[in-house]
């Protein structure tokens, strides 16, 4: 990035001679910083798993979560800032209420994820403020939509995915996450390659500890979104051990 | 010198994706006395270090009272941590209005944060510069919750924020599993301990010598304990029974901590070092 | 929670930050000062003629407490004037694991709160906190909003029974109406049951205790039938909330047994 210093890089309504808007750029690095975050589709469930490393031993467990309940039926996690995330998570429920309050159902995730990442968009286009450091995914279950999964960026641009990730290990995540074939899956299985993925992607010589975190809704769930509960996260922590101890003892050799 | 031309205002991202002014507002915590928040079963407890600005002053006040089962102890700038005590209070206060209850600790931090997040995203804003240590006492049980001027907030067991806080944090560290079984009587005088050991070691001397007590208020909710600041009876009362219980430890200890300050912890960094403060707030590093 | 306020408009005629987008019926208005709903705001220079009456009617709901918990009665019958026009219609909603709203007066008006209520709800879903509203807590709401709304001069024509399982495990059961009444009590009715069923149950209390769930049960099935006999604008079919620490559901529709032999000896009209 040979533009950095040259004066094109300070404002998000200023484009670089080369059409680059560099302040979502260096708002995507706030992304990258942040712990791995994950979202995988399967076939009646969705899962979001989250690298949430411990920073201090001081904080409780549940300290600075990164995955948040947006409606009955969608779950939201985020990689970046954990102040914007906050914030977002707030934007989307008054989205979702409004959306309630005018048809009396639950909003459909596309048109959440549409409010939204308009929302998250605009803060791209003016000089007064700066663009969220934040990539949100959102996952949701319903009986007539079945299970679905989009993805934020910090540019407001969104997609629907079949998986997904944002975050320090994004690459490896997906290069993981290709091995699998999510679609296929019943819960139990994709809450498993969950755990898998995000305890190979944990990269311990750089961060300490982690907690790992995840939201689910599905079938199983009975459409609603539940955070951590108790033995889905059991079984992910316990396949993510698994297969961390297998490619250590591979390595061995 | 270098001049960092991306640590300007507060909308703009470094390429390294990292807000400076964000991290100053940070660091301005750091020029805060310490104050301590930490919590048994079913009490929190919080206690701060005041030091008057001059001999003819009297200390700042450095907790505030917000509702019957809250409280904030600040480091930082007085002034912010008054506006965000307003919001604080005037929100608990229309809670109560609404549902005759009080507000979940959890709830209204999180409001709190999204008020500050704004601050921290606006050209003709800056962010809050204090942190604050939030105690409070909701159907949950005790709470400690650490608010930082980046609009982040944690639940914390215990927690110190504020100048040589470090000392402090070593000590909760050292005995953090004892806390939550502890009485509320042991509670307080953990918190007095940790406290004291942030204090510069010839100034605890000539306190201890002096006879006169440390400049410190201690604050304390819990069940069936409406949020009360200690009175000067009270805190005495307290002073000698922390004196009389751990004297001995918290000595040793201090020398530990002037020994070999740990390598990670600049804690009151020098001026060279002040602009730029290695305060991750994305990933949320240790400070 | 849900506060969006603090977002300022940033310049004069200009879109404020985030407020860019608009979405047709969102009610963003560009920077502009949010604008209270209609029905909040006072009256204009020609007057503004609020709704005056009820129009389709839920009649008497009746509350009563037990040891351990509290039931909620209503019949199944809403009516359009003295036209029995919906009859089977739930008055007693579920809340929460908690809360047991019974609900009298104008339906839509307690379909309108309900739908509040419901967003409520989903609000604290949402803290994932497992802090949920207690019946104190939502008696207390309800008094806030329906006073606000009569001290506007446009009440919502409601009268409703709060009842459940308060902080710390003992039962709630109030009552608030569309002047921001509010009153709690072992026993609380409205509309005719609170001249008919009242003194009925009223009459059974032990000084030294409790209702059992037996007695309260049997009080409730006593009073509903004096309802359906007495209150024209009833139905003999009710629906029956029953909240303890334990279960909290809305059970029914149970019919009034009625006996109508002795109409043969009455006279005279």
């Amino acid at each position: 990035m040979s533009t950095i210093g040259t004066g094109y890089d300070l404002s998000a309504s200023q484009f670089s001679p080369d059409g680059r808007v560099f302040q979502i750029d260096y708002a995507s690095k706030a992304v990258e910083k942040s712990g791995t975050v994950i979202g995988i589709r399967g076939m009646n469930c969705v899962v979001l798993a989250v690298e949430k490393i411990i920073t201090d031993q001081l904080y409780e467990p549940d300290a600075a979560s990164r995955i948040f309940t947006i409606e009955q039926n969608i779950g939201m996690a985020i990689a970046g800032l954990m102040a914007d995330g906050n914030y977002i998570a707030d934007i989307a429920r008054q989205e979702a209420a409004n959306f309630r309050g005018q048809f009396q159902r639950t909003i459909p995730l596309k048109n959440l994820c549409d409010r939204v990442s308009a929302y998250i968009h605009a803060y791209t286009l003016y000089s007064a403020v700066r663009p969220f450091g934040l990539s949100v995914i959102f996952a949701s279950w319903s009986e007539t939509e079945g299970p679905q999964l989009y993805k934020i960026e910090p540019s407001g641009t969104s997609f629907g995915y079949y998986a997904c990730a944002s975050g320090k290990a994004k690459q490896q995540a997906k290069t993981e996450m290709e091995k699998f074939k999510f679609a296929d899956m019943t819960t139990d299985e994709l809450v498993r390659s969950g755990g898998k993925i995000i305890y190979q992607v944990h990269d311990e010589l750089k961060d300490k500890d982690f907690r790992y975190e995840m939201g689910i809704v599905g079938k199983e769930t009975n459409g609603i979104h539940l955070i951590n509960p108790e033995s889905w996260t059991q079984l992910a922590v316990e396949a993510g051990e698994a297969a961390k101890n297998a490619d250590d003892s591979e390595n061995e050799i | 010198m270098f001049r960092n031309q991306y640590d300007s205002d507060v909308t703009v991202w470094s390429p390294q994706g990292r807000l400076h002014q964000v991290e100053y507002a940070m660091a301005a915590v750091k020029l805060g006395t310490a104050t301590v928040g930490l919590k048994n079963r079913d009490y929190a407890v919080l206690v701060a270090l005041c030091k008057p600005a001059s001999e003819l002053s009297a200390s700042q006040r450095k907790i505030i009272p917000i509702d019957d089962h809250l409280g904030i102890s600040i480091a930082g700038i007085t002034a912010d941590a008054r506006v965000l005590s307003k919001y604080l209070r005037s929100e608990c206060l229309s809670y109560k209005h609404s549902y005759g209850s009080t507000y979940p600790v959890s709830r209204l931090i999180t409001n709190l944060g999204n008020k500050m997040q704004t601050t921290t995203q606006r050209y003709d804003r800056r962010p809050y510069g204090v942190g604050l240590l939030i105690a409070g006492y909701d159907e949950k049980g005790p709470h400690i919750y650490k608010v930082e001027p980046s609009a982040n907030f944690f639940n914390c067991k215990a927690m110190t924020i504020g100048s040589r806080s470090q000392s402090a944090r070593t000590y909760l560290e050292r005995h953090l599993s004892t806390f939550n079984a502890s009485s509320k009587d042991d509670i307080i005088c953990h918190g007095i301990h940790a406290i004291r050991s942030s204090l510069p070691n010839d100034e605890l001397v000539s306190k201890d010598d002096g006879g006169s007590q440390l400049n410190i208020t201690v604050a304390i909710v819990g069940k069936d304990q409406p949020f009360k600041i200690l009175s000067d009876e009270e805190n005495l009362h307290y002073l000698e029974m922390a004196k009389k219980r751990g004297g001995s430890i918290i000595v040793s200890k201090d020398d530990d901590d002037d020994d070999k300050p740990s390598p990670g912890d600049s804690e009151e960094p020098a001026p060279s070092t002040a602009r730029d403060p290695q305060v991750a707030v994305a990933t949320m590093e240790n400070p | 929670m849900m506060n969006n306020s603090f977002a300022q408009p940033m310049w004069q005629n200009g879109p404020a930050p985030g407020q860019f987008y608009n979405f047709i019926g969102g009610g963003y208005n560009n920077g502009a000062p949010a604008q209270l709903p209609r029905e909040l705001t006072t009256c204009g220079p020609y007057g503004t003629k609020h709704s005056t009456a009820a129009i389709t009617t839920g009649s008497s709901v009746l509350g009563i407490k037990f040891d351990g918990g509290v039931l909620v009665a209503a019949d199944t019958l809403v009516s359009y004037g003295s036209l029995a026009r919906y009859q089977n219609i739930d008055r007693v909603f579920k809340i929460n694991d908690k809360i047991l709203i019974g609900g009298s007066g104008d339906f839509a008006d307690i379909q309108s709160i309900m739908r509040n209520i419901e967003q409520k709800m989903i609000e604290d879903q949402c803290c994932n906190d497992g802090v949920v509203m207690k019946p104190k807590a939502m008696a207390t709401w309800m008094t806030r909003v329906l006073y606000n709304r009569r001290s506007r001069m446009n009440p919502l024509y409601i009268d409703v029974v709060v009842g459940g399982i308060d902080e710390g495990g003992a039962p709630y059961l109030g009552s608030v109406d569309l002047r921001g009444r509010a009153y709690d009590d072992y026993v609380v009715a409205t509309g005719f049951a609170r001249h008919l069923a009242l003194p009925l149950v009223r009459e059974r209390k032990p000084k030294d205790r409790d209702f059992t769930f037996e007695e309260a049960t049997n009080l409730i099935r006593e009073a509903m039938k004096v309802l359906y006999y007495r209150d024209t604008r009833s139905m003999p079919r009710y629906t029956v909330g029953i909240c303890t620490a334990a279960n909290c559901s809305i059970k029914g529709p149970f019919k009034v047994e009625e006996n109508w032999t002795f109409a043969e000896t009455v006279k005279g009209y």
